[in-house]
């Protein structure tokens, strides 16, 4: 079970009169936690779970800094609650950024792209673009920026963030139909 | 004409060509931690134990405090420690003219959100139930919340702060005045008065401020807070704390965006610290994001007169300034805002008479201080309307009037800046060639439209503001065995890509790949002093300073070579991870083999290498130095946009930034700059507004606050001029905050191309066009039937 | 930012979900339902008006569906704007949807709580330390509007995006309380006041909308004013429905949201059997301006919310005959 380190809070401790034990599948492992009712996912996935990966930007649903998947969906784990999180599927930029020892291609894209300045806001666009990508190998600049215009970045102006995830689709395209045979060269 | 200077001032610039890590596009070193979200930013710490600290805030825009009582709240369970203004009195501030903010108010309050308790608890929970246990009694003082208020004179207990200008809350009033500027108006061809209004906006950063504070066992206090000037930070807090410096260690953890809106010493750092010396346990005041608006020092609201005159020849023939600016509670960087409302227009066009009165006052609102092109963007904006609205009137291209007005290179400005390289004209023509100027000014159809704009920035101040003859960048570099380049310095990465820099000129002078460079530049206790990243002046400086420091690394590990080889060293140059004889490049020493020679009898290399400032420069008159600058930048935007005449929405279509950074020594980090800049000066000028409905702030939170979204950025197209600064690090200035300056008046003067209105008042929303578009409709109705009749 | 602590609830049927709220009315505890609590969460962040009990309705599965004529309260709103039936057969509330805030909102807001959602005013919508300091208002708190200044009805703005269009095509509501199950014309059940909102029980949970099937000629649209493109309340938003009959109005069905306390069915405005050309379209645009008001208390002044009212119900009037 984990308990906080008592990082900045008593929110995991199970001593707590309030906490109620939950289980929150987190990138694919059980974690049992205890949070009080009202605790909110983002809270316990920092403060519990030490997944600081995930950030609070605004705490209020404006800026899209706290996202992360449920059940594939991106949603602003500001305004979820942790026990109404349970039994679904929860990833968080951790669980995404790497595909077993290689980068994720939009993780890579980004760095490469200058995706990031000060990069507080990353991680909640990577997690809105693995739903996007999920669903749409190519998508437009466009439509790009439609699916990212929940999340806030104050120091790109976007486009070099449109540039990351268009690269990173091309190369998703890429890999794909390399799973039947490989052709040589690669990708360039 | 521009690479002769460049090169006589840099002999080694050649050996740079060829291995050429300058001017390469190069990913911020710490892009990959940032993209997987292992960066670490100063709330991701968790030191164990730590307590919540947070801060009791006044409802009274200004109050005397008759009493405070913390009894209660100290008597709670899990409250560790409580703090009020009187326990700690030393003044603070980041200018050491205006020391006038303290960690807590002392005997009065003087906005709505001010700190007056502080309590550091278990957790969040305990904590704002300790701070509902604070009794506070107040006695309301006259609120100031207007212009004309704050200029009143008034009785000693309704100023503000202790020193005003006249008894009034006139917090500074500077004047300049060079030439004849009654006499060029009475003579003008053209000449236009008129007002301008901005409200405040604010830097939004995503990060929220966020301290920790430590006092730990050994009487040493750690202070880790999200900072773009541990340097001033830690001063302030020995002030404040009276410790002497060599106790305290400011940490600097990634920075998620400042702007300038983290380059102030703040009450809850001081806060932060001293619960944790009360209790020595650490404590974390993270703000809520309404707290940042209300402690963050935005752009000053301002009122902006300016006349502009333009002589037969049609050139300006003088410009005449006077700003008011409303500083709110606090002095913060002010008295420079005050100046830099009128001085940084002396660019990018000649201006041969100029005349300037500044007013900042004090009111009863949250700080004004710098924000991203620091005093320069709103006066630019009313200078640049204007000049489109002569060029209009004139019959003239605002281009070509534009490039007619420029300053040329190597000058001096009638206020005596010194002018280095400029690549204004080139800014106005690469510009307006990309984005097919000629095709479109005034050819569109109406409701769309093409506006320019030109700016003019500093790169760095050439004066320190703190005058103790320290060096204002220093930069460390260590080399041990294992051929790794450590770099210490104070400079600091806030996504602009500081460290990126660092690294970069060393690997790029010791020809090493740059990931043998490392970059610590988070803790005052490691890092050399640098004055922090504001005011546009790290690549210039620091970068001089890390070019100096690699240099003599440089030096040490050729003898390495030189010792090995048997060569003498001046045959050497470093390229490839080599030492290599260039007479003979055959002779190759291994850069691990030669630095090792040269560790021989000495350990680990170590060198230094600073920048104090330019030679001495600027005239005599008062406020000279105010905006003085080793070099200077300077741009031109042209932006294109259409308006919704249903509902008067404009939406920017493209715009076309050229910005002269000198030499862009790392061109996807420059363009990086230049889009941050377009988005946040769009912003600005289309939707950003920090409301009040009297004192309080209507608008504290991200959803009322508007940013542009994704959806509404236009395409941006950075067009990087280079005209190699002969002092800057191989050529380069500055780039974070002058592309910033012509985009407000780029999209005002559009907007003229579009409907033919112009626009004084900032920001320039769908409401106001559409009831622009109202008027000008019911102006030609009535001139029609007005025709019809005669 | 943490939330009041509040005891919480988490049925997974609607049974479980009545019994709950039953038991909760019957021991006198007061309690919200949460579905996506998009709307909920950020209010009682704010302290406002939050309940010591909660049921959650994150885990009520059988609600999620969206029927041949029917959308369950607890269908999120991105399924609705991509469900292709919901494109096909009602693309106006597709569009509506999908103009709602941001994506990651719209995953995890609902249709019910797009159409419960609480009303939006500058003095309610801060958090308590504002409220404090600029005085509490009769909406939370407080005895008197800050807007309006009396001490009887809040003028505070009903913002959500669904409701003009699901007006215009006569839905009705299907609830299940403690009394059983009811169902209520959406037109019918608005209530003029930005506190009380609707005629609902506490303990009634919304289980589906009902779009009955309506003229295929009748042809719908919805415009919405927000000052950015995303992320934002509708300040103004006008649904249209028109069917015109041999060059006359034979239906016209105009609502509107952004402006007062509940949204609006204007009906036909008078405008039955009008003929379809510009004079009628600036009728339409003149009775709008005679009925809509707006107050000071979100983005964008009164007045020109107002114009855009009128202006939208002009457009919309052009564009669904066809003579734009
Ligand atoms: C930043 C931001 C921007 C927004 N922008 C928009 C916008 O542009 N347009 C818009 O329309 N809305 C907007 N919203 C409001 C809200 O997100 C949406 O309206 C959303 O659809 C609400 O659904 P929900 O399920 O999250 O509601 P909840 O918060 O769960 O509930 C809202 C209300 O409805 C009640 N309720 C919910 N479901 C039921 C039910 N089945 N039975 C009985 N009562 C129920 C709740 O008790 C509560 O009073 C925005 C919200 C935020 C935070
Ligand atoms: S309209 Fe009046 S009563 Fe309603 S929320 Fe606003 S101030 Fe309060
Ligand atoms: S922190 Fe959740 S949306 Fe901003
Ligand atoms: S990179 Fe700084 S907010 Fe996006």
């Amino acid at each position: 079970m984990t308990t906080a380190s008592r990082s900045d809070s008593r929110r995991g401790d199970p001593a707590r009169p309030d906490n109620r034990l939950l289980r929150l599948r987190v990138n694919g492992t059980v974690h049992s936690v205890a949070a009080p009712p009202h605790a909110i996912l983002l809270d316990v996935l920092r403060d519990v779970l030490g997944l600081v990966g995930t950030k609070r930007g605004c705490d209020m649903g404006t800026c899209g800094c706290c996202n992360v998947l449920i059940d594939g969906r991106a949603v602003m784990s500001c305004l979820v609650l942790a026990h109404d999180a349970q039994g679904k599927d929860i990833q968080t930029i951790e669980g995404l950024a790497f595909d077993g020892p290689d980068m994720h291609p939009l993780s890579k894209a980004w760095a490469e792209c200058g995706g990031s300045q000060c990069g507080f806001c990353t991680p909640g666009f990577i997690v809105t673009c693995h739903e996007l990508l999920a669903n749409e190998a190519a998508p437009s600049r466009t439509r790009i920026a439609e699916a990212i215009s929940g999340n806030v970045c104050r120091c790109t102006g976007y486009k070099k963030i449109l540039d990351a995830v268009e690269l990173a689709a091309a190369r998703i395209r890429e890999a794909e139909p390399a799973s039947a045979p490989a052709k040589s060269g690669g990708s360039k | 004409m521009r690479s002769d200077r460049h090169e006589k001032l840099h002999p080694h610039d050649d050996a740079v060509q060829r291995h050429g890590l300058i001017g390469k596009r190069i990913p911020l070193i710490d892009a990959q931690r940032k993209s997987t979200g292992q960066e670490l930013y100063t709330d991701d710490l968790r030191p164990a134990d730590c307590l919540v600290g947070k801060i009791l805030r006044s409802p009274h825009s200004h109050a005397k405090i008759v009493s405070i009582d913390t009894r209660a709240a100290e008597a709670m369970p899990g409250v560790h420690a409580v703090l009020t203004g009187k326990e700690a009195p030393n003044s603070f501030g980041v200018l050491p003219v205006s020391q006038d903010e303290t960690a807590l108010a002392v005997d009065k309050v003087i906005f709505i959100g001010d700190g007056v308790a502080a309590v550091a608890a278990d957790d969040e929970e305990t904590a704002l139930a300790a701070l509902r246990l604070i009794r506070v009694e107040y006695e309301p003082l006259r609120a100031f919340l207007d212009f004309a208020d704050s200029l009143e004179e008034v009785p000693e207990e309704l100023r503000i702060h202790k020193k005003t200008v006249d008894g009034t809350n006139l917090h500074k009033q500077v004047r300049q005045e060079f030439g004849d500027v009654d006499g060029e108006f009475d003579r003008a061809l053209w000449k236009k008065r008129m007002s301008f209004r901005f409200p405040g906006v604010q830097h939004a950063f995503t990060e929220p401020l966020i301290t920790i504070a430590h006092y730990d066992a050994d009487d040493r206090m750690t202070v880790w807070s999200a900072q773009q000037v541990p340097h001033y930070l830690h001063r302030a807090l020995a002030k404040v704390l009276e410790m002497p410096m060599h106790k305290i260690r400011v940490i600097r953890k990634a920075v998620g965006g400042g702007f300038g809106g983290k380059s102030d010493p703040f009450p809850h750092e001081m806060v932060a610290a001293l619960l944790s010396r009360k209790c020595r346990k650490p404590v974390r005041i993270l703000f809520d994001r309404e707290e940042v608006f209300y402690n963050n020092h935005g752009r000053h609201p301002s009122k902006i007169d300016v006349g502009l005159a333009i002589g037969k020849d049609k050139k300006v023939a003088a410009l005449d300034i006077d700003a008011l600016i409303d500083g709110g509670a606090w002095g913060s960087f002010g008295v420079v805002t005050t100046y830099y409302n009128g001085v940084l227009a002396n660019g990018p066009y000649r201006v041969d008479n100029f005349r300037y009165r500044g007013r900042r006052i004090y009111s009863n609102r949250p700080a004004s201080g710098a924000m991203r092109g620091h005093g320069a963007v709103n006066t630019r904006f009313a200078y640049e309307v204007l000049l489109d609205e002569a060029a209009f009137d004139l019959g003239l291209d605002p281009a070509q009037f534009r490039i007619d007005n420029a300053l040329p290179a190597y000058t001096k400005t009638i206020n005596e800046f010194r002018i280095t390289t400029n690549g204004i004209v080139e800014c106005i023509e690469r510009a307006c060639a990309m984005a097919g100027w000629k095709d479109k000014y005034g050819k569109m159809p109406f409701g769309r439209g093409i506006g320019i704009a030109g700016g003019f920035y500093i790169s760095g101040s050439a004066l320190p503001i703190h005058w103790d003859g320290i060096p204002q960048s220093t930069v460390h570099l260590k080399a041990d065995f294992d051929g790794g380049i450590t770099i210490h310095s104070l400079a600091a990465e806030i996504g602009q890509g500081s460290d990126t820099m660092l690294a970069q000129i060393s690997a790029d002078v010791l020809g090493v790949p740059i990931d043998q460079c490392r970059v610590y530049s988070d803790s005052t206790d490691t890092a050399p002093i640098d004055i922090g990243s504001y005011s546009s002046r790290v690549t210039f400086m620091a970068g001089n300073a890390v070019r100096r420091a690699a240099e003599e690394m440089r030096r040490l590990v050729i003898g390495g070579a030189a010792d090995l080889t048997g060569y003498p060293p001046e045959v050497f140059v470093l390229e490839d991870a080599h030492a290599i004889n260039a007479t003979n490049r055959e002779v190759r020493v291994p850069f691990v083999e030669a630095l090792r020679r040269a560790m021989k009898d000495r350990g680990a290399l170590q060198t230094t290498g600073c920048y104090s400032g330019p030679p001495p420069m600027g005239g005599q008159h008062k406020g000279a130095a105010a905006g003085l600058s080793p070099t200077y930048s300077f741009q031109a935007f042209v932006v294109e946009l259409e308006v919704d005449l249903l509902t008067g929405k404009p939406k920017v279509h493209e715009v076309w930034a050229a910005h002269d950074c000198g030499r862009a020594l790392n061109p996807l980090a420059v363009e990086a700059q230049i889009e941050g800049c377009v988005h946040m000066g769009l912003g600005q000028a289309l939707c950003e507004s920090f409301d009040y409905n009297k004192g309080n702030v209507e608008n504290p939170n991200f959803l009322d606050y508007r940013m542009l979204s994704s959806t509404e950025t236009p395409d941006i197209h950075a067009i990087l001029v280079e005209t190699y600064d002969p002092e800057g690090p191989f050529g380069a200035k500055e780039c974070g905050e002058g592309p910033l300056l012509p985009a407000l008046p780029a999209v005002a003067n559009a907007l003229h191309d579009a409907i033919g209105i112009r626009f004084y008042e900032m920001p320039i929303t769908a409401d106001k066009i559409w009831r622009a578009l109202q008027k000008q409709k019911k102006a030609a109705a009535g001139s029609a039937t007005q025709g019809a009749a005669k | 930012m943490i939330l009041p602590p509040f005891e919480l609830h988490q049925p997974t049927t609607v049974d479980e979900a009545i019994e709950l709220a039953t038991q909760l009315r019957k021991d006198g505890v007061a309690f919200d339902w949460m579905a996506g609590g998009t709307d909920v969460l950020p209010n009682y962040k704010n302290r406002l008006n939050a309940r010591d009990h909660v049921i959650a309705l994150g885990r009520v599965d059988e609600l999620t569906s969206i029927g041949k004529n029917s959308i369950g309260a607890l269908a999120r709103i991105e399924d609705v704007a991509r469900n292709s039936r919901v494109q096909s057969d009602w693309p106006t509330i597709a569009k509506a949807a999908s103009l709602i805030s941001s994506p990651p909102l719209r995953n995890l807001g609902t249709v019910g709580g797009n159409l419960l959602l609480d009303t939006r005013c500058y003095y309610f919508n801060q958090s308590e330390f504002w409220r404090d300091s600029k005085g509490y208002c009769l909406k939370a708190d407080g005895d008197v509007c800050l807007v309006v200044p009396q001490k009887e009805t809040c003028y505070a703005t009903y913002s959500g995006d669904l409701a003009p269009i699901l007006l215009v095509l006569d839905v009705e509501l299907e609830f299940r309380g403690s009394n059983g199950a009811r169902r209520v014309p959406l037109r019918s059940f608005f209530e003029y006041d930005g506190i009380r909102r609707f005629e609902k029980a506490p303990d009634e949970l919304l289980v589906r909308v009902f779009v009955p099937s309506t003229d295929k000629a009748l042809r719908t649209d919805y415009l919405k004013l927000r000052a950015r493109d995303t992320i934002e309340y509708p300040v103004m938003g006008v649904a249209m429905g028109l069917r015109t009959k041999g060059g006359t109005v034979a239906d016209l069905r105009v609502a509107v949201t952004g402006s007062e306390a509940v949204p609006l069915y204007y009906g036909d405005l008078g405008l039955g059997g009008a003929t379809v050309d510009e004079a009628t379209a600036d009728a339409v645009q003149a009775a709008l301006l005679d009925r809509i008001t707006c107050y000071r208390n979100v983005p964008f002044p009164p007045g020109y919310r107002k114009a855009m009212g009128g202006e939208f119900g002009r457009k919309l009037f052009l564009d669904l005959s066809g003579k734009a």
